[in-house]
């Protein structure tokens, strides 16, 4: 389970966060969620497709490294074998917690929480969080992608927002035929739906275009081409 | 080609009128566009009757086809998940049986009645071949909020205020759907030559003209019933109840669970139907005046609602009471003139079959739209038969709820059980399932109200055998090795959704906070 507490420098100065890549850091997973800011590193390595949040139901765009659960093509002994990482695999153990800000009501503040229970967090090796009485730089890099992060889930909602009013997401089953003749079904997977994107009008072509959501849309239409490499990758694995 | 149908003007706006506006309105093109003049003139002092808290699966399409958003729905009106009836005490009066609204595992093809008989091990009928009868136990909700709006796991209706949900319906036929409003008192009718109407006299607005005019005035019925004299086939012989008593009960706290069902338990003179909304429980004592005083069957009512909440408090409550003329108009529709709701007739609420017959008659309007004056008088016969043929399905189906108790601790249950109260047909229909249990041929039109399934759930859920052995068939093992792995994949499937699913309140409070996607 994870245990999540306020990143506090007195108490974490000898605390160590191991950045490498491996099924005993927890990274053998299936997918994870993205953000339209870095669709464009993402489409080169990995299918973008869309996903409901189980307590919510509201739609995010994830990143596919699998066809079942726990299961990522990217890892194997050496790491991560791809360009590109994404955020949200790249910021563990860190997240970002909210706490009440005592000079402003009803506002929160945003605040670095730090998983204790993961396997990442020791005291040996890895990289250290503080210095000099200040955050090091991995630190700092990590709160900058926190940041991105908090970001980009607002970011996320607006895009969600408007391409549903369009209706340009559709369900669709991925249906996988591998070598040995078998075939991976995945289910609850949603995508943008070319035929309605060529249907949509100047107009509308613009008015996305003018909230930034045009070129996001191409870029998930084109992460496709990426299944192929997943399909290869998983055949590789199961001759 | 003789003169189209153009304008069709709706009386009272109920559930039922605002239904019928929203249905027609969504088909045809507005009269703009070439289309139909839907308008809906309503008295500004007649309050709805706003009774009518339960609906079928059949309000999920129809608000689906009339262009509502079920998230906005469920928000506005008070709306809960509907997945069936439960009823205790009809039997023996210490006894219980669902009827959900999900049919037996792969009902089309196969009948499991007689191999639940042989193999059931203690667990009820309905349990074995449908899961929902757990799910309905843990009050929990037929679908996630990941799954699309009007979409299910389990199919389900609706429980919701009555009062809210015409309001709801009127704003969006009057936003939405272009449905001409008129909020004015109705104080005359002229006729044509032929004794059709020509138009409504109307207080502030003139006399409005129509091609058809939909009577939804409630009991008062004031164009079929008062202006042509159509009378009421009376089912009192059949079903006696003739008066309710009606009250709201607010939760404790907003932790109380909401349950998934209708709840129709039984009393000496009647039953009691209990509806659960998210913030209040509607609950009323149908009885036959003829069996009960009415301040004993109050006393019995208060009795009943303090099992659940204090009994001082249920003394405190206000009682409303209505009189139920059980029957159903002679004809629906006459000459240029149609009655739908209650105008049309009412039984007691035994399983909620009032809104599903406005559903039903706003679509056949809708589909059956004569396009000009010449074919109203078809479309009225075919309506006319079609709608008269639901009431005697209505009629028997209600019946079979009460003719097999095995109850006679008041003369209520023993007149109920007394075969001279008893339809032809249902006589017929139980010398046969004597034999066989029912199945398809029982409800031989595909637009059949109840199916085969809704006859099978009541019948097992009152004990009731057909003994199959006097007709010994080939291969009953291998029909019994079908049934075994339907009641496996029942069972299967019950343990998933068991895990899977969120209980009413919780899903309640997502659609609230959440709402749910088209997709």
């Amino acid at each position: 389970m994870a245990n999540f507490v306020m990143l506090n420098q007195e108490q974490h100065a000898d605390i160590k966060v191991i950045d490498e890549r491996s099924q005993v850091y927890g990274d053998n997973v299936m997918y994870a969620m993205t953000f339209p800011f870095e669709f464009r590193n993402v489409q080169g390595s990995y299918p973008i497709f869309f996903q409901k949040n189980a307590e919510t139901g509201a739609f995010f765009p994830v990143a596919l490294f699998g066809f079942q659960e726990a299961e990522n093509l990217f890892l194997d002994d050496s790491g991560w074998n791809a360009a590109y990482i994404p955020l949200m695999i790249r910021r563990q153990p860190f997240l970002i917690g909210f706490q009440e800000d005592s000079t402003a009501k009803d506002k929160k503040k945003a605040v670095i929480t730090i998983d204790m229970d993961s396997p990442r967090v020791n005291t040996e090796k890895g990289n250290a969080l503080f210095e000099h009485g200040g955050m090091t730089e991995y630190l700092s890099q990590m709160n900058a992608n926190l940041e991105m992060i908090n970001a980009a889930h607002e970011h996320n909602e607006k895009f969600i927002n408007a391409i549903m009013e369009l209706e340009l997401i559709e369900q669709f089953t991925l249906d996988v035929p591998l070598k040995d003749g078998s075939t991976n079904q995945l289910l609850g997977l949603y995508t943008i739906n070319e035929d309605k994107v060529q249907e949509l009008s100047g107009e509308q072509m613009q008015q996305l275009n003018s909230q930034g959501f045009l070129m996001p849309i191409f870029m998930v239409m084109a992460s496709h081409s990426c299944l192929r490499t997943l399909v290869d990758r998983k055949n590789e694995q199961t001759v | 080609m003789s003169e189209q149908v153009k304008r069709v003007t709706i009386v009272g706006g109920g559930s039922a009128g605002w239904l019928v506006a929203g249905v027609l309105a969504s088909r045809f093109k507005e009269q703009a566009q070439g289309g139909i003049d839907i308008t809906l003139v309503e008295s500004p002092d007649v309050k709805a009757i706003g009774v009518g808290e339960g609906t079928w699966p059949s309000m999920r399409t129809t608000l689906q086809s009339i262009g509502v958003s079920e998230t906005e729905f469920m928000r506005e009106c008070d709306v809960s998940f509907k997945q069936g009836s439960y009823f205790k005490n009809w039997r023996t009066g210490d006894d219980d049986y669902y009827h959900p609204f999900s049919p037996p595992g792969e009902f089309s093809q196969v009948n499991l009645v007689s191999p639940w008989q042989q193999m059931h091990n203690g667990s009820s009928f309905a349990d074995a071949v449908s899961p929902q009868i757990e799910i309905c136990r843990q009050n929990k909700a037929p679908k996630q909020i990941t799954t699309p709006e009007y979409a299910f796991i389990l199919n389900y209706g609706y429980h919701l205020n009555a009062a809210k949900f015409g309001e709801f319906l009127k704003r969006h036929c009057v936003d939405n759907l272009q449905v001409r409003y008129i909020s004015d008192h109705v104080v005359g009718i002229n006729s044509n030559d032929d004794d059709s109407i020509k138009s409504l006299q109307t207080k502030q607005n003139g006399d409005l003209v129509a091609d058809i005019f939909v009577d939804c005035t409630g009991f008062a019925s004031i164009l079929l019933g008062e202006h042509y004299k159509i009378g009421l086939n009376k089912v009192d012989r059949i079903l006696f109840n003739d008066t309710a008593l009606a009250t709201q009960v607010v939760y404790k706290d907003d932790q109380q669970p909401i349950s998934s069902q209708t709840t129709a338990t039984a009393q000496s003179a009647g039953w009691v139907w209990d509806i659960a909304l998210p913030q209040r429980r509607g609950c009323g004592y149908v009885y036959s005046s003829a069996h009960i005083d009415h301040d004993i069957a109050q006393k019995e009512f208060i009795d009943y609602l303090s099992q659940t909440i204090p009994e001082a408090q249920a003394q405190d409550l206000s009682f409303r009471k209505i009189d139920i003329n059980s029957g159903y108009r002679k004809n629906f529709w006459h000459k240029n003139c149609l009655a739908i709701g209650l105008s049309a007739g009412f039984v007691e609420p035994l399983e909620a079959s009032a809104l599903v017959m406005v559903e039903m008659s706003a679509k056949m309007l809708a589909d059956e739209f004569p396009v000009t004056k010449e074919l109203i008088p078809i479309v009225a016969n075919r309506f006319n038969k079609k709608f008269t043929e639901h009431w005697e399905q209505i009629i028997d189906f209600l019946k079979l709820h009460y003719c097999l108790t095995e109850r006679c601790d008041s003369e209520y249950w023993v007149d109920n059980a007394s075969q001279s109260s008893y339809t032809e047909s249902m006589l017929e229909n139980l010398a046969l399932w004597q034999y066989r249990p029912p199945w398809h041929m029982d409800t031989p039109t595909i637009d059949a109200l109840f199916p085969s399934a809704s006859y099978q759930y009541v019948l097992c859920g009152m004990g009731y055998v057909s003994d199959v052995t006097q007709l010994p068939t080939r291969s009953y093992d291998q029909q019994l090795n079908i049934a075994q792995q339907i009641f496996n994949d029942v069972h299967a499937k019950k343990q998933k959704m068991m895990s899977a699913l969120p209980t009413n309140r919780e899903l309640i409070g997502k659609v609230r906070a959440h709402g749910f996607n088209k997709i």
